[in-house]
């Protein structure tokens, strides 16, 4: 009877084409108003690095001065060199990085392009594998690169695009700050949405990855300065480069990757002991404060998803609700016109499951047109969202998953609206009908 | 065939109680073809409508081709509505959106019959009311009197043991009329029991029998007559009494 019942469905999408379409056009417009702001919210908020996002950790550090202590104050969102240093060298975890920004200059392989800026990122061999990081060509530098600072890069695609064209880079070497780098890997399409790795400073949290990356060591061996945030309170021990190496400032993010057997309680003990240790050597002024996040933390404490995407969302999906209303009372109209017919085939021998079944589904066909129209109607939607920004774009386009859930969501809302008016339809008296025809 | 014993319907509201039907016995027999006819409110349809199974009756008893039928579920009455009765109504009660195949085919989907069993069924029917060659037509394509013949045929494709026809010809014109009536005729001739309700005098007289409701209350015609036969006979000095209708 299902197949019955659909092809009934279809055939009553011809008939009386202004109600039907007043009521698919509703369901279309809230469905596309919820789901174009729920994609982007689902691809705001969604879990970059579902894997093994509980397993990488953010710790946070509170190394500030004793003077201007507030208890209860959070510690500071990036840590010293000195720790991130330390915390490097002792290998806790399973992997660990510590990253900053930089921004060289890049001499140009090529005759026709001059010399441009741009983003850098310095950081250990360990980010590759941390981070899931694609490969196009080559890999990740090697622990030993890393400590004595070589200069090798791992380039992004479109630098390596720009650099070298198309061709294989590995081996070959480009200038950055007057200094030659040999191209040791090529990231391949790599969008991690949102850029959760480096949520301070940097390009927006839903913009493109760095170009260039090289190891820390290389960077401090030319002096690069931190392209990002840095907040320093405390006195410097020392002048130049090496002296802002040594102090309290804060401007390096850190990132721990526990390993399988690793817990979060054991990596928090580990912090206190090595605040504790420091604290022996005259650092850490201030009572033991420490913090760690793992990847959806970390997002939800950088706030990440902006409270005006939540409100939107609820405005939206509102705004569904008044549609299936509408869509109520449309249904409720049309299938109030339709007591002839139910009386006709409950004296023909439908029972009232029988009714019931086959105004649902007649409903959940309207809700499938609906999702359809929908649809097309959350690519307009996604695609106007899209102007907004560049990063708007990045995060304005519907997924396979959306894209079903979005149809899925129209027939289920449809058929919900439905069951009253469903319900009506199964308590026509078949007698009244017949005469009153 | 259908047999009602004592059987009422009272409808009621907060403000008052209609007696729609007081305690009438009616007893259909196999392959009978008979004709109820009465004033208007005097209680056909509802005596229809209770034979039907579309309306519960309030009291007596209803036995419908040896079942009882107080005791049946929503379930089970549109099952035995569905296998024992077809329906003709005075306004065909065709669904508009379906063409001829597919509204004659709506009883035979309830009944559950495999494809091509519910085709033959429904080419057969039509073939028998003379409208095969409309089978892809809409009802608004078709006049009155072929509108009631696919009526009928979608009573009869599910071979029902009673007819229940409500006003067949009471929307078309004399010559229609006929035709239907002669189409009910050789329905009833080869075996389908036929309860039909008239205004029609002319069409009733030509059934078999006539049941005649005043004020909800059963006057059968023949029992009637015997009587008053009877009452003639034995006070002879005594004028006849009025004649029924």
């Amino acid at each position: 009877m299902f197949a019955y019942y659909v092809r009934l469905g279809f055939k009553r999408l011809r008939r009386n084409p202004i109600l039907t379409g007043l009521m698919i056009l509703t369901i279309a417009i809230g469905i596309a108003a919820s789901m174009s702001t729920l994609t982007v919210l689902y691809m705001m908020s969604g879990n970059p690095i579902p894997e093994k996002s509980e397993r990488l950790v953010v710790p946070l550090l509170d190394n500030g001065q004793l003077e201007n202590y507030i208890e209860g104050e959070e510690p500071p969102v990036q840590i010293s060199y000195i720790d991130a240093n330390n915390m490097l060298q002792q290998k806790y975890a399973l992997r660990q990085t510590a990253i900053y920004g930089i921004a060289p200059v890049i001499e140009s392989v090529r005759k026709d392009l001059p010399n441009f800026f741009t983003d850098g990122l310095a950081t250990t061999a360990d980010f590759f594998p941390m981070f899931n990081v694609p490969f196009l060509h080559g890999g990740p530098w090697t622990a030993d690169e890393d400590a004595n600072g070589t200069p090798v890069a791992v380039l992004s695609k479109a630098m390596s695009e720009r650099l070298f064209n198309n061709e294989n880079p590995i081996g070959r070497s480009f200038s950055a700050n007057d200094r030659q780098y040999r191209v040791v890997g090529v990231i391949d399409d790599w969008k991690p949405l949102p850029r959760y790795y480096r949520l301070i400073s940097g390009a927006s949290t839903y913009g493109e990855i760095e170009s260039m990356f090289i190891p820390l060591k290389a960077a401090f061996a030319q002096q690069y300065r931190n392209n990002g945030s840095t907040q320093c309170n405390g006195p410097r021990s020392g002048d130049g480069f090496e002296g802002f190496l040594q102090s309290e400032c804060t401007w390096m993010q850190f990132w721990f990757e526990l390993g399988p057997h690793q817990s979060r309680a054991a990596l928090n003990d580990y912090l206190h002991n090595y605040i504790t240790e420091q604290k022996k050597l005259g650092r850490y002024q201030r009572p033991i404060n420490y913090a760690t996040y793992d990847v959806m933390e970390w997002l939800e404490e950088r706030e990440v998803i902006g409270n005006d995407s939540k409100l939107q969302t609820i405005l939206a999906i509102g705004f569904l609700l008044v549609c299936l209303v509408n869509a109520v009372g449309l249904m409720l109209a049309k299938y109030s016109a339709r007591a002839g017919e139910i009386g006709v085939r409950r004296a023909l021998g439908a029972n009232r499951r029988d009714i019931f079944s086959q105004f649902l589904i007649e409903t959940g066909v309207i809700g499938l047109a609906g999702g359809v129209l929908g649809l097309g109607l959350s690519f307009a939607g996604l695609a106007l969202i899209a102007q907004q920004s560049s990063s708007m774009e990045t995060v304005a386009t519907m997924n396979i998953e959306m894209l079903l859930a979005t149809i899925g969501v129209a027939i289920v809302a449809t058929l919900l609206s439905g069951l009253l008016p469903t319900w009506r339809a199964c308590q026509v008296k078949p007698a009244v009908q017949l005469k009153s025809q | 065939m259908l047999k009602m014993n004592n059987l009422s319907k009272v409808y009621r509201t907060q403000m008052i109680e209609t007696h729609a039907l007081r305690g009438i016995n009616i007893h259909v027999k196999e392959g009978e073809f008979v004709a109820v006819t009465g004033p208007s409110g005097s209680g056909k349809t509802t005596f229809l409508n209770i034979a039907g199974m579309l309306e519960e009756l309030s009291s007596g008893e209803y036995w419908l081709d040896g079942v009882d039928v107080r005791g049946l579920n929503d379930n089970e009455r549109s099952r035995l509505r569905n296998e024992k009765i077809g329906f003709v109504f005075q306004g065909y009660n065709l669904i508009p959106d379906l063409n001829l195949f597919d509204n004659v085919d709506v009883p035979l989907r309830y009944r559950g019959y495999p494809a091509a069993e519910r085709k033959k069924r429904i080419e057969d029917a039509l073939l028998r009311v003379g409208l095969l060659s409309r089978i892809h037509h809409y009802p608004a394509e078709l006049s009155g009197g072929q509108q009631q013949r696919v009526a009928i045929a979608r009573a009869l494709a599910g071979t029902p043991r009673l007819l229940l026809a409500d006003e067949p010809t009471g929307n078309l014109d004399s010559t229609m009329a006929r035709g239907i009536m002669e189409l009910l005729e050789e329905i009833n001739a080869q075996g389908t029991t036929i309860v039909m309700v008239t205004h029609d005098n002319e069409l009733a007289a030509r059934a078999q029998r006539n049941v005649h409701f005043v004020d909800g209350q059963v006057i059968d015609i023949a029992e009637e007559a015997a009587s008053l036969l009877q009452s003639f006979s034995h006070n002879k000095a005594g004028a006849p009494a009025a004649a029924t209708e």
